[in-house]
């Protein structure tokens, strides 16, 4: 009676040590296998900063940098524990560049918390942190910084303050810049060699002809890839204060323009598809083309008659609204729209421009919208098509991001009307208005365009929007490149010689012959006995 | 066999407190290391993009062609000035065909004219 309890008492003791000792030996295990086995803490629950880039890189189409968040600080004081106000804000003025006057405002006020600057560089930092001055606090930031400055500034963008995209590729990717890591970045189709050769060379053309404003556009016309993109005036978009002179708009995406002659390219290219007129039919061209109360001049003297191939080459007004004519306006209206002129031009720049055309589409508007009066469209709308034409006739769409192989999509024109079109563009090159655009071994194809601008619904003959749009190398075209000036004039531009084939041609010539070495197109022997490409 | 079992669990449990401050003031070390070394690589890193932001300027196209004019006298060369390999003479050949031949097109000439001294003409000016 007695021994019983005492066994059970005994059991239980048993047990509970057992488990005891189990706890203890699962303890020990633990700690053998967290210190012994597994001895190098992995330190995955400690949280690691991130580099301060709250905003992914923009590059071009190599890597090189366009734009990044570098890191500043944000400077705030409690003014409560300022000693000296006055001083504190004398000095602070002088190190941040912020207004001494605001300063001594807001430290004089009841608030306890001021923004003394924002964005101080990290040096300012060091130099604030010298002054010693006691309630000052600084909180890390970013400042979005643009490398090249001014090249392709509109086409690049901005930032606001607090790092949202406010105009250009910042706006239209800022999702992705936003979502993107450290490390990562946007890679661009645009190439900052030919941006700047681009640039550089419709600077020199807007001071030498004393433009209102010019603009250029690259564009690989496989991939509808914009290599560069230049509007003048530009901007510097590190300085937030825009100095005089100085635009954010981006003329080649956001303005629309009555191109004039370069739009003959289409009236042709419609034309050559459809074969309603042979290359060497002959047209009357004399003094004028007459259509209802209207006549049609041209803006050279021209002979009697003209052949298809050379209008073109001479860029005849009254020989091109008859072959527009012969199209007739449902198959032009049809035929633009299926180059995508007649409607805004979707791409990763959230600028974009309506193109305007005439309600009513009659003979009248379809002989005009020939030769490129009476419709506007945007300069980058105008080189898609342009490509389009030349690229075998299948459809673009351009693209500020870099893409890999053809991104040429549906069958629009006819692969051979776009090779007779390559054809005729040489040809304007060599026998007509677009010779000064030529460049020995790179077999230049184009097409000139001298418009007089709209004013109060008149046309001002002293008002001329010039442009050319090159294309090479023309026996298997892998560029275009498009230039604009908007008013030429001064002493190198009056009269006949504002006209395109003295200003913008040479111009294109000039960014041909730059890039072409650049870009890798392979060039053809310069030879006298070479046969032309015609 | 109770004091026994008993001893062994206080040993246990002296080892396991042993153990577990020197596990813990091991993590809290290499915690703090962690920390230091995660500032040095976001200072190295931000100081990495800061340096590749100025190599970007510095490097930038335009200021390279300043400097090659500057200090280089290079320029640009007209198109007709440039030749592809197989268009070089190879050794005991005749001269090259450009060597001898005009060329095709008389737009090539390079007009050198100076122009605003603000803006430097660097182009090989192929048209008229």
């Amino acid at each position: 009676m007695i021994e019983k309890p005492t066994t059970t008492y005994r059991k239980r003791i048993a047990i509970a040590a057992a488990l005891s000792v189990a706890a203890f030996a699962l303890v020990g295990l633990r700690l053998v296998d967290v210190s012994i086995l597994h001895g190098n803490f992995s330190g995955g629950a400690v949280a690691t900063d991130k580099p301060l880039r709250s905003r992914a890189d923009l590059l071009d189409r190599d890597g090189r940098l366009l734009a990044r968040d570098l890191p500043v600080y944000d400077l705030y004081a409690r003014p409560h524990a300022l000693v000296d106000k006055a001083r504190a804000a004398k000095e602070l003025s002088s190190v941040t560049g912020s207004s001494q006057l605001r300063l001594n405002r807001v430290f004089d006020s009841t608030r306890n918390y001021v923004l003394v600057a924002r964005q101080i560089t990290p040096d300012q930092h060091d130099a604030v942190m010298h002054l010693g001055l006691p309630g000052l606090d600084f909180q890390r930031a970013a400042k979005r910084y643009y490398p090249a400055g001014r090249a392709a500034a509109q086409v690049i963008g901005v930032t606001d303050p607090d790092g949202n995209g406010v105009s250009g590729l910042e706006l239209g990717l800022d999702k992705q810049l936003r979502g993107g890591e450290a490390g990562e970045g946007a890679t661009t189709s645009l190439d900052m060699r030919i941006e700047y050769i681009l640039a550089h060379e419709l600077r020199l053309a807007k001071e030498e002809y004393n433009a209102k404003a010019a603009g250029g556009i690259v564009m690989n016309v496989d991939t509808g890839e914009v290599i560069a993109m230049t509007s003048l005036p530009d901007f510097d978009p590190n300085v937030r204060k825009r100095m005089h002179g100085d635009s954010s708009r981006n003329i080649m995406v956001q303005d629309v323009y009555e191109l004039g002659s370069v739009f003959k390219i289409f009236a042709f290219a419609l034309a050559m598809e459809d074969h309603t007129i042979g290359l060497d039919d002959q047209l009357p061209i004399g003094r004028g083309f007459k259509i209802g109360k209207w006549t049609i001049r041209e803006a050279e003297r021209m002979p009697a008659f003209l052949s298809a191939r050379d209008i073109l080459a001479q860029s005849s007004n009254a020989g091109t609204a008859q072959i527009a004519l012969r199209s007739g306006p449902v198959r032009q209206k049809a035929f633009l729209t299926s180059l995508g002129l007649l409607s805004s031009v979707k791409s990763e720049v959230p600028e974009i421009a309506y193109p305007l055309y005439p309600a009513r589409w009659g003979q009248i508007e379809t002989a005009t919208i020939g030769f490129g009066h009476g419709i506007s469209v945007s300069p980058l709308s105008f080189v898609t098509a342009a490509a389009e034409v030349v690229n075998g006739g299948r459809k673009l769409t351009p693209t500020f991001l870099k893409r890999d192989g053809d991104a040429r999509g549906e069958q629009i024109i006819k692969p051979e009307t776009s090779q007779t079109m390559r054809s005729l563009l040489r040809y304007v090159v060599t026998n007509g208005t677009g010779k000064s655009a030529d460049v020995p071994g790179y077999d230049v194809g184009g097409k000139t365009g001298s418009a007089e601008k709209p004013v109060n619904g008149r046309y001002i003959s002293g008002k001329l929007i010039t442009s050319f749009c090159a294309v090479f190398p023309i026996n298997n075209p892998q560029y275009v490149v498009f230039v604009l000036l908007d008013e030429p004039g001064g002493p190198k531009a009056r009269g006949v010689f504002a006209l395109a084939g003295h200003t913008a041609a040479p111009l294109a010539g000039r960014v041909v012959a730059r890039i072409a070495p650049i870009l890798g197109v392979p060039r053809q022997p310069v030879l006298a006995d070479a046969k032309e490409n015609t | 066999m109770v004091r026994i079992l008993n001893f062994i669990c206080v040993a246990l449990a002296g080892f396991s407190c042993l153990t577990l401050y020197h596990v813990s003031e091991r993590t809290r070390i290499a915690r703090e290391e962690l920390t230091v070394v995660n500032h040095q690589i976001v200072a190295e890193r931000n100081l990495t993009n800061v340096l590749e932001a100025e190599w970007a300027r510095v490097a930038e196209p335009s200021r390279i062609q300043q400097l090659a004019q500057q200090q280089l006298g290079l320029d640009d060369r007209s198109s007709a000035q440039l030749a592809s390999l197989e268009l070089l003479p190879r050794r005991g050949e005749a001269a090259a065909p450009l060597a001898t031949t005009p060329l095709r097109n008389a737009s090539d000439v390079v007009p050198v004219k100076p122009r605003n001294p603000n803006i430097h003409s660097v182009s090989a000016r192929t048209g008229t």
